[in-house]
Formats: C-alpha cells, structure tokens, sequence
C-alpha cells in the first residue's frame, strides 16, 4: 500500500510501486488531464507538481513520490469552473486562445504556474528556461509566451482573486528546477 | 441578400426537417437514394435514440446543439464551423453546444466523397451549406412565429440571439417555437446574409474549445475509458513487411497482470499484442517477449531508396504534368542554363498524442472510439479486421491530440479491433512514442532535379522540374476505396481497393502528391516542363501536413530565388515581375515584403522571401535569419495570407503560427532514416522538434476581402523552408539543397 495526495485528497493504493506516477493518476485515480505523449521525460505533457515543483510523472516511480503531495491541471481550479475561478494562467491561456489541439497544454500550464510561483515578473530568458522542456507540436509557442507575460501581469496587478491562492500554493517553492538541459540537445 | 451564393446546391435533396420525440426541432441532411443503408450507423444524437445525419437539433429547453462532421484536432474547425452556423441562426456561437458525428453518408466531405477531415477543406466546403442550415431553420422559427402570433407572413419579424422579435417587441424563445417549426418544410429561397450584414464571420475571435483544454477536461482518444477495460501494446516487426519467425512468450504471459499474449496481423503489419490489466503491466510484460523477426526479402536503406529515385530519375520520362511552350526548344537555343538537385527526406507526423484506439466488441457489436481523422474509413478499418459486418459496428470520435494527416490511416483501429475482437472485451490500445516514430506513414522523401534556360538576351526562358516520389494514394486506397461503397459486402473489400487503385483518375481525384505545387508553378515563364517519376520504394507513406506542397514548396521557392540571383535582380521583385497574372499573390507580396521592412533586415540578421499557393490559399512569408558559424537562428517570420473570406481571424492567425514552426521543425531537424528496411529515429531525443527557445517572432496579416473562404491548416508550412533557406543564402552564399538545412 502506497499513500499518496493529489489535489489535496489522500489516497490509499494498492499499485505496483515501480508504475509510473503518470498512469497511477490517469488509470487508478481517473485524472486524465496529464497526458502521455513520450514515456521519457522528453516532452512535459505529463507534467504535475510535487510539493509545487514540476516533475515528469511520465518517468517518476509511484515509490518514489509515497506519502507526497502532487497537483494535477485538474486540481488548479474546482471542477466546471467558470472563467472567474479558473487561475491568472488559465485565464490568460484562454484570453489569448493558445490552445490548438491542446494534448500538451495541460502540461504547459502547469509548468507556467511553478514558473511565475518562484519567478512572478519572469524574462523572455526565464521563459525560455522554464518552459523548453514542453514540446507543442501544433506550435503555440509564442502565445504560450505572452499568456505568461499577461498572466504575471494580472498576477502583480493583485487584482486577481486567485493570486492570493497561487501565492499560498507555492509559498514553499525556492526555486523551479527549469529543465533538464541534456535533454534539450538540438544537434 | 446574396441568393447567387446557393447555387449549386439543391435544398430539396439536402435538407429536411423533422420533429425530435421529446419535441423540438431536428434539421437532417437528406440525400436521395441511399437513407436506409447503414442507419444504425449513422449519427448518435441523443441516448438511446439513433437519428440519420442530423446537423442542427433545436429543443424545446433552447438548447441550440450541432452536430460536428468534422474532427477537431487543433486546427479550428469547431470554432469556425459553430460560427458559420450561429451567423445565419442568430445566436452566440458560445451557446451553440456541438457534438461529435458518427458516420453517415451525409457526412461525407465533398472534395472526396470520404467522411475526413484533410486537405483544408472543413470551412472551405462548408461555407454554404452549414449556413444555409442555420438560415433555413432560422426562417421555419420565423414561420412558427408567425402562426402563433397569426401573422400573414414573417416581414414584420426579425431574429436576434436566440429570439423571433416582432416589430412591436414582443418575443418567442427558439425553444418555445422549436415544435412547431418542425411542422413545415424546409424552405425553398432562404437567402444567406451578405457579407456586409456579418456580426460573426470575419469578427468572431473565441475560440470555443479552449475552456475544455485549459482545464484538462476535453476528453481525448486516450482518455477514453470504460468499465473492465483491459490495456493492449504491440511489439511491431522494426521492418517493413517483416514478420514474426519465432516467438516465445512464456515469461510474458507468466508476468503480473498479464490476460494474453498472441501475434496478430493488421493493416499489412505484423506483430506480437501483449494484453494486461493495466498499462504499465502490459509494458512491462512486453520486455520479456522472446521475438526473432523475419527480415522481408526488401529491406531498403535511404542510401538505396535516394539511389534508385537517382536511377529513376536517369532512365524514365514520366508523367509530364505542365506542358507550357516548348521547354526542349528553349533548352536547345539557351545561352545558358542553370541546374539543380534537390533531395527531402521522409518525416514523421510526430503527433503528441500517439496512436491508441479503445475498442468494445460483444454479442451486440462493435464499438469503436477514436481519434481518427475519417470515421468512415475507420469502421471500414474495423470491420476489415474482425467478424463484424459494417452496420454493427459503431464510430465514435474524440478530441484528437494532432492529426497532420497521420489519422488519415486508421491502423490503429484494425489493430484494437483485432484484439477485442479476440478478446471480446473492452480494450485500450496505446503506443509507445517509439513505435509512433519508427511505425508512422511517413511524408515521402523525394528527388528533385531542376533546369531553368536563359535566352541570349540573359532573360529566363524555361523552366523544368522532374520529381522523383511515391504515390501516396496507393497506401490510403485500401481503406478508402470500401469506405466510398459502405453497402458492399466485406469480401468485396480487397476488389474495391484495387479497383480504387486502378480507378485513380478517374474513380477518385488523381494522386498528385507528388507534383502538387510543382506543376502549378505560377511564374510567367513561356516554357515549362514538369514531370513526375513514379518511383516506389516500398516505404509506407502518408498524408502529412501540406502533403505535396510541403516538398514541392521548398524546391519551387528556392530555385526561384536562385534563378533571381543569377539573373542579378532582388528576389521579391524578380518574383512579382512573374506574377503579373496573379494580382491576389503580387499585393500579398507587397504587403509582407512592407511588414517585414524587406531590404532592411533585424540587426545581426539576413533576410528570405517566400510565397506558395496551397489549398488555393496564398501564403507569403519573409524569414529574419541570424548565422553565427555553422548554427543560425529564425529570429522573426512574418507572414501574408490570402485566404479569401475570413472566419475567425485569430484561427488563422494561429494556424499561421502553427503551420510556421511546424515547418520550422522540419526545416531544422525534420529527417526519418532508414537501415535494412528499419526507421533508425525512436523518440524526442533523436526525431528533435522545435522548442520554445527557437520558436521566432510571428507576425501575421490576413488580406482583407470577401472571395469565398479557402484553407487555413495547411498552406503556412510551404513557404517556411524556402524562406529561411534563401535567407541563408543571403547571410553566406550557401545554397542549401536538403532538408534538413546544414551549414557547411
């Protein structure tokens, strides 16, 4: 039995402890938010939060996150939200219609939220940085781009209700492991 | 009111209005003749209750509901078609609840007489008729209106979001008027509104799917789950047309978790299935498999398969496909000529989502979910490959995690149904992102050798253009041939895909894959010679995004520009002075070549120009390139499009700036191998795509007039390659002849 917290519910599982954290919240818990787009650690479309960091669940052990607390896309806002209760993310990424097929974007967003958790006014550079370990493949690159912007921006006008809720969320965060650059090699 | 724009279509047998049993009213496309074949197939509209081809349902809640025949897979289709609909209908496109289509003949598209979503053609095809849907059930509202409120006739009434209006401001809901309107018949002279009466078209900027996608909760092919599913992976033969020689599954079958283990056959692939309670059981178990593989007698290299085009392209005449002047007359009087080779290589789709089907097969039928790009093609799929007959089994469709015409073939279904067919269970199938990359249909390599003559006045007067390329339609035909003839029996399948095959031209459009933007070459020159040299390397090859323009596209802009240089003129305005003839293409020119600030690059950077008609949309674009040694950088594209009528215009925006780094990708990195008849590329490490830090700045501009509306998900990935590559020329003199592009 491995116990495991995902969007702040308990759970108790009786998986093999060598399954990847991916398909435990896919297939055992029914959150399928998280995509499989690689199995490798490559993409990012499987991306979640463990204790606010954002990890590839894809290549992460069920062992290896027991007794931990993880955050999936779906625990970002409550379930049917509207748009006023959707995260300063959320509602960027739909003001600027980025999605296009939107199989990665779950994973973006969630790599986009621990960014601006630890970095709240991040670079062209810091964007760079944090998000090239998330492939898109229909190329929404440069909105992804600006949605982070405008979402900082909403973010320290304060003005958004779920700030404060990001701020708390993250209050532990130092800073966000970017990427693994060797996975970045591009010959 | 614009009534010339019906023309052509004929309402009576398009279609009919109906009432729903629980009341409302139900818009069906009707067509003559062959209603009754497949019903039970045809569009689920509401639980427990099967309805032919219905595309509109209005009920009497005000619930406003469509009936999506096409598949959303990123490209924009639901907007677009929910805002075609909701124009004439008078309603909020965000109101308009949409559902996936099964299959149904009514369904088909057009342009192909196949239920599929490609070739550009959603918005293109529906432009008409979708609207003259929600006009006619606009104008029955209308009617219901008046007979309630005992009018002589609808002069007095108007709609507006959602409502009949009487001059006097009393209103009736939709809803309240839904039953009543389903009492008359569709009308005969419904005028569509004119372009200067659009509150939508041309306006509407929300795309409608994104709430779905920026919560995680569109459910995808993958995510499709049902109750005692089992979970399948297969173990493919690494070369094509290999097959299993000796297989030992013992410690397979004896792992955790594991249901069967047994080889299969499917869609001309062979392989090992390994079927588990979970995933990552099945995976697990799929390591132990003990499997020695039958390499086939043709195994080919890309060394070969670029050898033989080369060999081919020495010995044969082929298929000339432009016959302008007298190209050998030119070539005999030439003072000079220039020549060229140009090689692409084959490139996989490379979806994020890879390959699953879920599929339920019982006592009761068969019961497919897919992320397919043709739900007919794909029951055809399944019902190649298991006992049920075409009226048992049922399609339905989901979001779809990029198409790029990889879910043109449906492989993925014979395979799952195969299995659940055996098992008669529920079960998942899924693909590792290796088996995606090394078992896709690839985009074909091609060969390309090209003579331009110039006269002994130094002006160009010829142009020749020979390619070297498979037909694609010869590895899609099997599927689609039968899919066009639903009512024939299963054992007719194998007759109709060769007849298909050999009924190309003129059983189904001509496969012009291969020279598709190479014998529309638009440049005013008086001789022109292209040809095509069928040469098969016995590679699967596909539908991949632009299809033929994306390899013709690279080669016609480059040689172009090269033939600008040699003739000393500036390459933006030797190709205009080309274009007399098509003004559209000049002023997209003009407007790109001023965005970009064209002779006056980014600092640091080289400037490229491109332009290339595609799906009858033209696309211009200007690449601000950076080289630092043998490395460079796109630092800014903008882009012109000529896309006739917009729709959404921030769909095409982002189909501009999809199509650009999607071609980016290629252009970069793009290059499938092969060794002994095997793809040497597996995952994101070695088949690379393109990622934030290289993704340019995008400009777009959309040319502003009312031409009826043409492509947007394809055309902006032709002129990407050629743009950046005539701009590396520009920084170093290098013309580079291959894609991927590599600085010496």
């Amino acid at each position: 039995m491995i116990r495991l917290t995902v969007n702040d519910v308990e759970h108790t599982l009786d998986v093999e402890g060598d399954t990847p954290l991916l398909w435990v919240v896919r297939d055992v818990l029914g959150l399928k938010g998280s995509k499989f787009g690689c199995g490798a650690g490559l993409c990012g479309a499987c991306t979640m939060h463990l204790n606010g960091q954002p990890i590839r669940t894809c290549i992460m052990p069920l062992s290896a996150v027991a007794g931990q607390n993880i955050t999936t896309i779906e625990g970002l806002s409550p379930a049917n939200a509207s748009v006023q209760q959707l995260t300063p993310v959320q509602q960027a990424w739909l003001e600027l219609n980025v999605p296009q097929c939107g199989y990665c974007q779950s994973g973006q967003i969630m790599a986009a939220t621990a960014l601006l958790a630890s970095n709240p006014n991040p670079s062209d550079a810091d964007i760079d940085n944090a998000m090239s370990g998330n492939i898109c493949r229909c190329g929404t690159y440069p909105r992804i781009r600006s949605a982070i912007h405008k979402a900082a921006g909403m973010m320290s006008a304060g003005s958004h209700p779920q700030a404060a809720r990001n701020g708390e969320l993250f209050s532990e965060v130092t800073l966000p492991q970017a990427t693994n650059s060797e996975e970045l090699s591009h010959g | 009111m614009d009534k010339s724009l019906n023309s052509g279509l004929s309402r009576r047998s398009f279609l009919k209005a109906s009432a729903l049993s629980s009341g409302g009213l139900l818009l069906s496309v009707a067509l003559p003749g062959c209603a009754a074949i497949g019903m039970k197939n045809q569009g689920m509209v509401s639980a427990g209750e099967w309805q032919s081809n219905a595309w509109l349902r209005i009920d009497t809640d005000n619930r406003i509901t469509f009936i999506l025949d096409r598949v959303e897979m990123g490209q924009g289709t639901y907007t677009g078609l929910v805002t075609l609909l909701a124009e004439e209908l008078e309603v909020d496109p965000a109101l308009v609840q949409v559902e996936f289509a099964g299959v149904g003949s009514a369904y088909d598209n057009p342009l192909y007489k196949l239920q599929i979503t490609g070739g550009s053609t959603s918005v293109a095809s529906s432009f008409k008729r979708i609207r003259l849907a929600g006009a006619s059930a606009r104008e029955m509202l209308k009617q219901a209106a008046a007979q309630v409120w005992a009018l002589e006739n609808t002069s007095t009434l108007h709609c507006d979001n959602g409502q009949v209006i009487h001059s006097s401001g009393k209103t009736l809901s939709y809803g309240e008027l839904a039953s009543i309107a389903a009492t008359f018949s569709v009308p005969e002279d419904t005028a569509l509104k004119s372009p200067d009466e659009y509150r939508y078209i041309g306006k509407y900027n929300k795309r409608l799917d994104a709430l779905q996608k920026v919560t995680g909760q569109a459910v995808y092919g993958i995510d499709v789950e049902l109750p005692g599913m089992l979970y399948a992976v297969i173990s493919r033969a690494p070369a094509f047309g290999g097959t299993v020689k000796t297989l030992d599954s013992s410690a397979a079958k004896a792992a955790s978790g594991v249901v069967d283990v047994f080889p299969l056959e499917a869609a001309g692939r062979s392989g090992v299935a390994v079927v588990g309670r979970s995933y990552w059981q099945a995976r697990k178990a799929q390591q132990l498999l003990q499997i020695e593989w039958q390499t086939p007698e043709v195994a080919p290299s890309s060394d070969a398969i670029f050898a033989q085009y080369t060999r081919d392209l020495d010995n044969e005449d082929g298929e000339q496909v432009r016959d302008d002047g007298d190209f050998d007359a030119a070539a005999e009087q030439a003072a000079s000529t220039l020549t060229a080779e140009y090689q692409l290589p084959y490139l996989a789709h490379a979806t994020l989502e890879p390959q699953n089907c879920v599929v339920k097969a019982d006592a009761d039928g068969m019961e497919v979910w897919a992320p397919t790009q043709s739900a007919s093609m794909a029951r055809v799929a399944a019902g190649k490959h298991s006992r049920y007959s075409l009226d048992d089994i049922v399609i339905h469709t989901t979001w779809i995690g990029g198409g790029f015409g990889r879910r043109i073939l449906q492989d993925y279904v014979a395979e799952c149904a195969v299995i659940a067919d055996r098992l008669q269970k529920p079960v998942k199938l899924i693909w590792s992102r290796e088996e995606d990359t090394a078992h896709d249909w690839y985009r074909p390599a091609s060969l390309h050798r090209l003579q331009a003559t110039i006269n002994a006045d130094g002006k160009a007067s010829g142009w020749q253009h020979r390619i070297a390329h498979p037909k694609v339609f010869e590895w899609f035909v099997g599927d689609a041939a039968p899919a066009q003839y639903p009512f024939m029996p299963k054992f007719m399948f194998p007759m109709l895909a060769s007849a298909g095959k050999l009924g190309e031209g003129i059983l189904a459009p001509k496969d012009s894959s291969g020279y598709e933007g190479a014998n529309d070459v638009p440049y005013a020159l008086d001789n022109i010679d292209v040809r095509f040299i069928h040469s098969e390397p016995g590679v699967p090859v596909g539908y991949w995004r632009s299809v033929g323009f994306s390899h013709n596209g690279f080669v016609t802009e480059s040689f172009i520009d090269e033939l600008a240089h040699q003739q000393k003129q500036d390459p933006l305005n030797f190709r205009l002075e080309l274009l007399a003839q098509h003004p559209r293409a000049q002023s997209l020119l003009r407007r790109v070549a001023q965005l970009a600030d064209w002779g006056r690059p980014l600092p640091g950077c080289h400037q490229g120009v491109a332009i290339h008609k595609s799906f009858n949309t033209w696309v211009a674009q200007i690449a601000d390139v950076q080289v630092e040694g043998k490395n460079f950088s796109v630092k800014r594209v903008v882009c012109a499009v000529d896309c006739g009528q917009a729709v959404n215009p921030d769909m095409i925006r982002a189909q501009m700036e999809g199509g650009i780094n999607f071609a980016l990708t290629a252009a970069l990195y793009g290059n499938i191998t092969l060794k002994d008849g095997a793809v040497q590329q597996s995952n994101f490490h070695d088949y690379n795509m393109l990622r934030m830090p290289e993704a340019p700045q995008i400009v777009v501009d959309i040319a502003d007039n009312q031409y009826d509306p043409t492509g947007v998900g394809e055309p902006g990935v032709p002129p990407l390659a050629p743009a950046v590559a005539n701009a590396l020329f520009a920084a170093t003199g290098q013309r580079l002849r291959r894609l991927p592009l590599q600085l010496a």
